[in-house]
């Protein structure tokens, strides 16, 4: 009996004091660019601008939050509610797309199947900036400028979102459970819906979220096709923040953590969510 | 002094609106349209549209809703203005900052033609009927209209403000450093660069050792001299030959090398911090005192004013070396493409117009662009308190008319940046100045090449 | 429940760029379901397809079509054939794009990639207290813009008055680092942005793939006597080897499109360019410059050395996985 236990656990031991502070100071730093952004946004730009700044926040936090909430054309209700409209549909989309496509790259048998997802991946690549004004073009045609789906439409479907699932698909779905379902006679869409789907949906959430964070930083491509306040979305709203010449230091961190609070509060309720699935497309894709 | 601004505003609107009066009547047998809602939708940046005039607007005009849209400079200018008129689209109204002129000029394809607009007329405000850009040219400096004129001869755009630049200084300083304070002996101290150089080199051997160790200066960054020194001449990088870009003269002008060499005298005599302008560095610098002079445009006053109150009535303002300075303005047109160019030129026009000009610079320290202000008591008699009192009005509009018309030229910005790189490399010591010269012509000739 | 299944199934730290080979289907490159109508695939992949060809696809190709003209987006294009390629091949920029895009990429993966695997190797231990809040907040970065961020490192990382300098000059060093003007301190600077983002999620990575290290493993080699040190170094690394080949691979990929950070320390990449990188390089020929068939041509080129990596990459993962399987 205690030989067993004395087998499994001798490399846990106490875990050492240092491990704590150096945990610690990650922690610190981890955290500390976001205390800064409300030092810099709760001070008076006088008061950060001395030397050594002042590391604490001042009172001016609320004042500097009504001027962003109130800004003329920032509208910040609004391009809350856009981000989120754009963020969410685009990382529902992502994800039912991108695992049925998956699904059918990893294991469904199709001629050129090898040939397509190796090009899909090679895409990937590219830098995105290389395509921005022929998409415009295109989205334009399309009459879609100074709408959401300007901004929705192109990014329904990623490659990285394909390769992805197919990856998390392979990985994590044993040929064999599919085999034994077809031999039962399940059809395809069958299979996908009750087999496939409920298997990886812990890694499209974490696809999704991460898509949804993509969307909601956003800044080179709204700020091209976003026309009218109305259908700004956050980080193009913040740039209404800047003054004609230079920085106000105050009213962009007030803004910059303003639309950064948001995340952080869903952060609180999925973190933990996005921790397992990144740890598990680690292991498994 | 408040009363006499209003008495001149509203003498000034009766006679407008008298002479308008004739106008609207000749027009007045056409049904009015004025109360069909419209949308005027404007891409600026900054505050160049001023949220108080455009409260105003609407008071004014009730079917008119303007719709703001915001970017960061170079976007708006360089991405977001190209992308639009490349897919024949685009805004009712655009800012352009003068840094841009240069290429747009290139295009007044992608602008619609001012001089073809007219106005509607503006009884209220002073604004007559049927005043094409043409017309309203006049009430206007003129080197500074000259930025919104396309090469084939179109108005493109109405300038905003002029960024009238001067010598922002720091009393306190300058007299423990044994040189004089007051304003009219500081000018006299530099009436040319080289002056100002050997000044900065005076009050640089004043400092005691941990200052100089600390990295105090006499300039914040002695590489903006450049871009004052190419302001005062009559060229800068293309001269005028007819066609669409004009011709490229940078290697043979002498106001380039003039103001290179004068910029590269200026960094090697130390007299400068190398702190970069706008950096966070810089607004500390700005309350330590750890600079004591910067080229100040106009529109910095205010920026100096809110990163570092404390050293109000420090400053003062003098005279810039060389006569006359500039940098910054921007200018409003229309593209092409807009939907509602009718109801953007009224806008335009109104606030463009000296009366609003004025306001702006009352409360937010643009300096107009409207000449036929600068015999105007309110603005010639303003005097800034943070300032030391100076006479702000009279200083900035005396060195602006200093100036004359520059031929600017497609690439103007790309081969500024590739010059002030240049300078950057010189400053951190990373390159000689001939050596860095080369470079530069070496980068010119890929900017304009490849 | 997704943690009882992972006990029940092997688990295999995988390289993700390649097909996993289970020891049944080795035989088959890329196998499918054989039991399923295949021609469901057309039907499945279809609406990826047809939107990835529009939005995806289409805009490159017409970029690769621009590439070989003098494109004017407001005025007169001109075909020039291959000028634009013969420019660039000859364009110092480009070669020094490179060599800050490779150093910033070296700065930000292998410092990091140590870090992340020394952080995991701590988080694995039962015994640490709090565990699940630590493993949250590493990711907490990974959440905020890039731009925002940016503005708040480079105030940190002032030449004259930053907190990092003041902090050096209390650890007694008497000369200011310049973080933008210095060739290497800007790309440390730029670098230790990218690692202060994903740092906490590359250690998640590490960490799931040192929980899938089968016990066993360190039970023998402690019955051997190992140190902790050797028991890192000769069980838990090789284990590793396939995670570590995959965070360089995304790490490849991501510092080829460094793009933003750089942008707003300095539009241009620095006076002497020295933080230009080549997704700069091409942003600035195309939207400051309006150079959209030199632009296109980058993009071109930045593809060629994607290619060249992914070749070595694969000579590499090949000699990997044959010692794997020796």
């Amino acid at each position: 009996m205690t030989t067993i236990t004395k087998a499994k656990t001798p490399r846990w031991r106490k875990v050492p004091k240092t491990n704590y502070i150096l945990l610690s100071i990650i922690v610190f730093l981890s955290i500390f660019p976001f205390y800064w952004m409300f030092v810099v946004a709760s001070n008076t730009n006088a008061e950060i601008s001395k030397s050594p700044p002042s590391l604490i926040p001042g009172g001016r936090f609320l004042i500097v939050a009504e001027k962003v909430l109130t800004a003329q054309s920032v509208y910040f209700s609004t391009a809350l509610l856009n981000t989120f409209i754009v963020g969410i549909s685009i990382a529902v989309a992502q994800v039912i797309f991108s695992a049925i496509a998956g699904f059918a790259f990893a294991k469904l048998d199709f001629r050129g199947r090898k040939g397509l997802i190796l090009f899909v991946v090679g895409t990937m690549m590219l830098p995105s900036q290389l395509g921005i004004i022929p998409l415009f073009m295109l989205v334009k045609n399309l009459r879609m400028i100074d709408t959401l789906y300007a901004l929705i439409v192109p990014a329904l479907i990623t490659a990285f979102g394909v390769f992805w699932m197919r990856q998390i698909i392979d990985a994590q779905i044993p040929n064999e459970l599919l085999e034994a379902a077809s031999i039962d006679g399940a059809s395809v869409p069958r299979i996908f819906f009750r087999i496939v789907l409920p298997i990886v949906r812990q890694s499209g959430f974490v696809l999704g979220l991460f898509a949804f964070l993509a969307a909601w930083n956003d800044y080179l491509w709204p700020t091209i096709v976003l026309q009218s306040p109305k259908n700004f979305t956050l980080q193009v709203a913040l740039t209404q923040l800047k003054p004609m010449y230079g920085l106000d230091y105050g009213l962009q961190m007030g803004g910059a953590f303003l639309a950064t609070a948001p995340l952080l509060i869903l952060f609180i309720f999925v973190g933990r969510k996005l921790v397992t699935g990144v740890m598990d497309g680690a292991v498994k894709g | 002094m408040r009363n006499k601004i209003i008495t001149k505003f509203s003498a000034r609107a009766l006679v407008a609106s008298v002479a308008s009066i004739a106008i609207v009547a000749g027009v007045f047998t056409t049904p009015a349209k004025a109360a069909d809602p419209v949308t005027i939708r404007i891409w600026t940046f900054g505050d160049v549209i001023q949220r108080n005039l455009v409260a105003e607007y609407k008071a004014l005009h009730p079917e008119v809703t303007l719709e703001i849209k915001k970017s960061d400079l170079d976007p708006l200018n360089g991405t977001n203005m190209v992308t639009a008129c490349s897919a024949k689209n685009g805004p009712d109204v655009v800012a352009t900052e003068v840094s841009y002129s240069g290429y747009w000029r290139s295009y007044p394809k992608c602008f619609q033609d001012l001089r073809q607009m007219k106005t509607t007329g503006e009884p209220s405000t002073g604004i007559p009927a049927g005043q094409t850009a043409s017309d309203i040219q006049k009430n206007y400096l003129p080197w500074r209209w000259q930025q919104g004129v396309g090469f084939d001869g179109s108005v493109i755009g109405i300038p905003t403000d002029v960024g009238g630049l001067e010598v922002a200084y720091r009393i306190d300083l300058f007299k423990k450093a044994g040189l004089p304070t007051d304003r009219e002996a500081v000018a006299k101290l530099w009436p040319t660069w080289d002056a100002f150089i050997a000044t900065g080199q005076k009050y640089i051997s004043k400092l005691s050792a941990a200052n100089k160790k600390a990295g105090v200066g006499f300039i914040d960054n002695a590489g903006t001299i450049y871009a004052a020194i190419m302001n005062q001449g009559t060229a800068k990088y293309y001269s005028n030959d007819g066609t669409e870009t004009g011709k490229l003269i940078y290697s043979t002008n002498p106001q380039v090398k003039l103001a290179w060499n004068t910029t590269i005298k200026a960094t090697n005599a130390g007299i400068g911090t190398r702190i970069g302008q706008y950096t966070s560095d810089w607004n500390i610098g700005m309350n330590k005192g750890t600079f004591a002079t910067i080229l100040a445009p106009a529109w910095m006053m205010d920026y100096i004013k809110a990163q570092a109150p404390d050293t109000a009535g420090k400053w003062d303002i003098a005279s810039i070396p060389g006569g006359g300075g500039n940098q910054g303005g921007t200018q409003l047109g229309i593209p092409s493409y807009a939907q509602n160019k009718q109801a953007a030129y009224d806008f335009l026009t109104w606030y463009l117009a000296p009366a609003q000009q004025l306001k702006v610079f009352k409360t937010y320290g643009l300096f107009p662009s409207a000449s036929v202000l600068y015999n105007d008591p309110a603005l010639i008699g303003y005097k800034d308190p943070f300032f030391n009192n100076a006479p702000v009005g009279k200083i900035y509009a005396a060195g602006v008319q200093k100036l004359k018309p520059i031929f600017e030229g497609k690439l103007q910005r790309a081969i500024d940046t590739a010059i002030g790189a240049g300078l950057g490399r010189v400053a951190a010591k990373k390159q000689t100045a001939d050596k860095s010269w080369a470079q530069v012509l070496n980068d010119l000739k890929k900017v304009v090449n490849n | 429940m997704t943690v009882l299944n992972e006990r029940e199934r092997p688990k295999k730290p995988l390289s993700p760029w390649k097909p996993k080979k289970t020891s049944a289907q080795k035989a088959v490159a890329f196998p499918g379901v054989k039991s399923l109508n295949g021609r469901w695939g057309y039907l499945y992949v279809a609406p990826f397809v047809i939107m990835f060809a529009v939005f995806g696809l289409a805009p490159v190709i017409y970029s690769v079509y621009i590439s070989f003209f003098q494109w004017d987006p407001l005025g007169s294009s001109t075909f020039t054939g291959l000028r634009n390629f013969n420019l660039l091949l000859h364009d110092s920029d480009l070669w020094l794009a490179l060599r800050n895009t490779f150093s910033i990429w070296a700065l930000s993966t292998f410092p990091q990639m140590v870090m992340a695997i020394g952080l995991a190797n701590i988080l694995r231990n039962t015994r640490l207290r709090g565990k699940s809040f630590f493993r949250t907040i590493l990711l907490v970065p990974n959440i905020t813009s890039v731009i925002a961020i940016t503005i708040v490192f480079s105030q940190l990382f002032g030449r004259d008055f930053g907190i990092i300098n003041l902090l050096l000059e209390g650890l007694g060093l008497n000369h200011h680092i310049d973080f933008i003007e210095g060739v290497i301190p800007s790309h440390i600077q730029i670098a230790t942005m990218i690692t202060w983002r994903w740092i906490g999620y590359n250690t998640l990575i590490f960490l799931a793939s040192m929980l899938a290290i089968p016990n066993e493993l360190y039970e023998s080699s402690s019955v051997d006597g190992a140190t902790k040190w050797q028991q890192f170094r000769y069980v838990t690394l090789p284990q590793l080897k396939n995670t570590i080949t995959f965070v360089l691979v995304v790490g490849t990929i991501g510092g080829l499109q460094v793009f933003a950070e750089p942008q707003q320390l300095a539009a241009d990449g620095g006076s002497s360019k020295q933080f230009l990188t080549l997704t700069l390089f091409l942003f600035n020929q195309a939207f400051v410059n309006n150079k959209y068939g030199y632009a296109a041509a980058i993009g071109i080129f930045i593809t060629f050395i994607v290619l060249i990596i992914s070749a070595v990459n694969f000579v590499i993962t090949r000699k990997i996985s044959n010692d794997g399987t020796r």
